[in-house]
């Protein structure tokens, strides 16, 4: 028998409307908690509260104020137990490097397949939580 | 008052006149033995007339001359075979320090109180000479220049007659000298300059109005095989021997023209490269956000319906939209090559199963043959590039009606290994040869245009060549050649011997 898949919190980190949308109805149609954040600062702002820790981020690598890799650094120390998924829309092989050297569980290019997301996100989550096994 | 009788008077002119005879004058009696040696010969030769008087003549020889002289003279008394009496020739004289010089020597004969005496006259050449030797080498001198020049010298008449050409220009032209001399110079040049040259050099005569003579400029020469080239022409004009010639000194910039194209062709990708990445990500980004959203929509249709046909349909075009951007940025931004050592017969292998996946090209029929050394290279850049060649053949052959065979050869040359990919297709038309590897240039319907270039552009970073063949049996051949990696190793300086 398959374990019932975990139910998640889900921070999306995205500006760009139609993606974050398509986001957050795919994975709460699954199930999952959705936060959103349309820029860095909201970013930081929504994983400081530690009252409700994230459990997966999906991250956008050019946003308003942020456009490297110095976002990704702050939230892998604020949330260290999160898994984070970076999304570009033009990635270069440094800027991929970058990210999965900082931990990054996946850098994705964008057109992503939705109908690929809750794996990801369910399999990053995996990465970081042993006990989820 | 002089009383002197006409006699003893004309004694003393003759006295003066030898004295102050700028040659040297000397006589000698029927044996060879010296009676008279005026000043000049005292100056040249380097002796007093007591020095010599009575002495033989052979004295002022030098060997072998010194030696054959007397057997010269008796046998001149004798038979009378004159080798220079009565004639005067170029021979040489001894000084007394035993220094040579090039004298003219003319020698009479008289005869006096019944004795036969010989009289020469002794004209010094070296000033002469010298001066001949130093034409001469001067002469040599310029013919060395112009002879070693790198720069093409042609030299033409007022008629526009080739004069000259010197073998820079030779090599130029693909002429030689001995081809062209007294042809016209519009021979070198192409149409349409050929035809307004004789006009111009008219023109320049009659009026002095100057197009090109003293000021140079950018013009096109034509080879004997008529392709043409870019060369600078600088014309001079001079006077030889009255006659009006001009002499044009040819620089070729081929070089320099075929190296400006590259700066420029490499600016300019440089700027489609910052453009291509700014596009692509203003594209993809929304082209993301109308996938995702599309995607969410159409899970919200009854499966089957004709919506969801439709969603699926958009979301295709979204894709080939996408793809043609990665094309873009593949070709605008190629990625820096990691070189590895890399087996090509394999790596060829592998890109053909790929191929296969694509239903399009599952019957396409791959033959492989021969092998080489691994090269240096980035092998997930050689696959792109192995793949556009095939698919590049698969479709011209598809086009020309059927899936038809690809012959893909390998082969070691000299230090490089060229993998050769050969069609049955309907091969390139010649006009249309040079234009294949220019971006965005395609002759199928739908195509970006970006796959030979891109192919080129990825061989040429990892420091390789591409060109395309189409022999007169058919089909096509695009040959990539490779740097072998122990090549590039002692090009480097590694190599362990």
């Amino acid at each position: 028998m398959t374990p019932a898949a975990p139910h998640l919190r889900v921070l999306v980190v995205e500006d760009e409307t139609l993606i974050r949308w398509s986001i957050a109805e795919t994975l709460a149609h699954e199930g999952h908690t959705v936060l959103e954040a349309t820029n860095a600062r909201s970013a930081v702002e929504t994983l400081s509260d530690t009252s409700e820790p994230v459990d997966v981020v999906l991250l956008d690598y050019r946003l308003p104020d942020s456009n490297d890799l110095q976002l990704l650094a702050n939230v892998r120390r604020l949330t260290p137990g999160s898994a984070v998924v970076m999304m570009t829309a033009y990635g270069t092989p440094e800027v991929t490097k970058g990210a999965l050297d900082l931990g990054a569980y996946r850098v994705v290019n964008k057109p992503f397949d939705m109908h690929a997301l809750e794996s990801l996100v369910l399999e990053a989550h995996g990465s970081r939580s042993p006990r989820a096994n | 008052m002089q009383s002197l009788d006409p006699q003893h008077r004309a004694t003393q002119v003759l006295a003066a006149l030898i004295d102050s005879a700028v040659d040297g004058i000397i006589v000698i009696d029927a044996r060879g033995r010296i009676e008279t040696f005026n000043p000049a010969a005292e100056r040249l030769f380097g002796y007093r007339q007591e020095d010599v008087a009575g002495r033989n003549v052979t004295m002022l020889m030098p060997s072998p001359y010194r030696d054959e002289h007397d057997r010269y003279l008796w046998r001149y008394l004798q038979a009378g075979n004159a080798k220079i009496i009565g004639i005067g020739r170029e021979v040489t004289g001894l000084r007394r320090d035993g220094t040579v010089f090039p004298i003219h020597l003319s020698v009479g004969e008289m005869t006096v109180g019944g004795e036969r005496k010989f009289t020469g006259i002794v004209h010094d050449l070296s000033a002469r000479v010298q001066l001949e030797n130093r034409l001469r080498s001067s002469e040599e001198r310029w013919r060395s220049i112009i002879e070693s020049a790198v720069d093409g010298i042609v030299v033409i008449d007022a008629q526009g007659r080739i004069e000259a050409l010197n073998p820079a220009a030779e090599r130029l032209f693909g002429h030689t000298e001995s081809e062209v001399l007294g042809r016209n110079v519009t021979v070198l040049m192409p149409f349409p300059y050929r035809e307004e040259h004789d006009q111009y050099l008219a023109r320049y005569l009659s009026t002095g109005e100057a197009r090109i003579i003293g000021i140079g400029r950018e013009v096109t020469g034509v080879h004997r095989d008529g392709t043409t080239f870019p060369v600078h022409l600088a014309v001079g004009e001079m006077t030889v021997g009255g006659e009006r010639k001009f002499t044009g000194i040819l620089h070729d910039l081929s070089a320099r023209v075929r190296m400006e194209e590259q700066l420029r062709e490499q600016a300019a990708l440089v700027r489609l490269g910052e453009m291509a990445a700014v596009i692509a990500h203003e594209i993809k980004n929304p082209l993301a956000g109308i996938r995702g959203a599309v995607q969410v929509i159409g899970d919200r249709l009854q499966s089957g319906s004709r919506e969801v046909a439709v969603i699926g349909e958009i979301v295709n075009r979204i894709d080939t939209l996408n793809g043609l951007i990665q094309d873009l940025l593949l070709f605008a931004r190629p990625p820096q090559p990691k070189p590895a050592l890399v087996d090509v017969a394999p790596l060829v292998a592998t890109t053909v199963d790929l191929l296969r996946a694509d239903p399009a090209l599952k019957e396409i029929r791959v033959e492989m043959e021969g092998a080489s050394p691994p090269v240096l290279a980035d092998p997930e850049l050689l696959k792109i590039v192995f793949q556009n060649l095939l698919v590049n053949s698969a479709q011209a052959m598809a086009a020309a009606g059927g899936p038809g065979r690809i012959r893909v050869s390998i082969a070691a040359i000299h230090d490089s290994c060229d993998v050769a990919f050969s069609d049955d297709g309907p091969g390139i038309p010649a006009e249309i040869r040079e234009k294949i590897f220019t971006p965005f240039f395609t002759t199928k319907a739908r195509g970006t245009g970006l796959g030979l270039p891109t192919a080129k552009r990825l061989v040429e970073a990892n420091r390789g060549t591409i060109r395309i063949d189409c022999p007169s049996g058919g089909g096509t051949t695009v040959t990539v050649q490779l740097p072998l990696a122990v090549a590039q190793a002692a090009g480097a300086g590694w190599s362990s011997s």
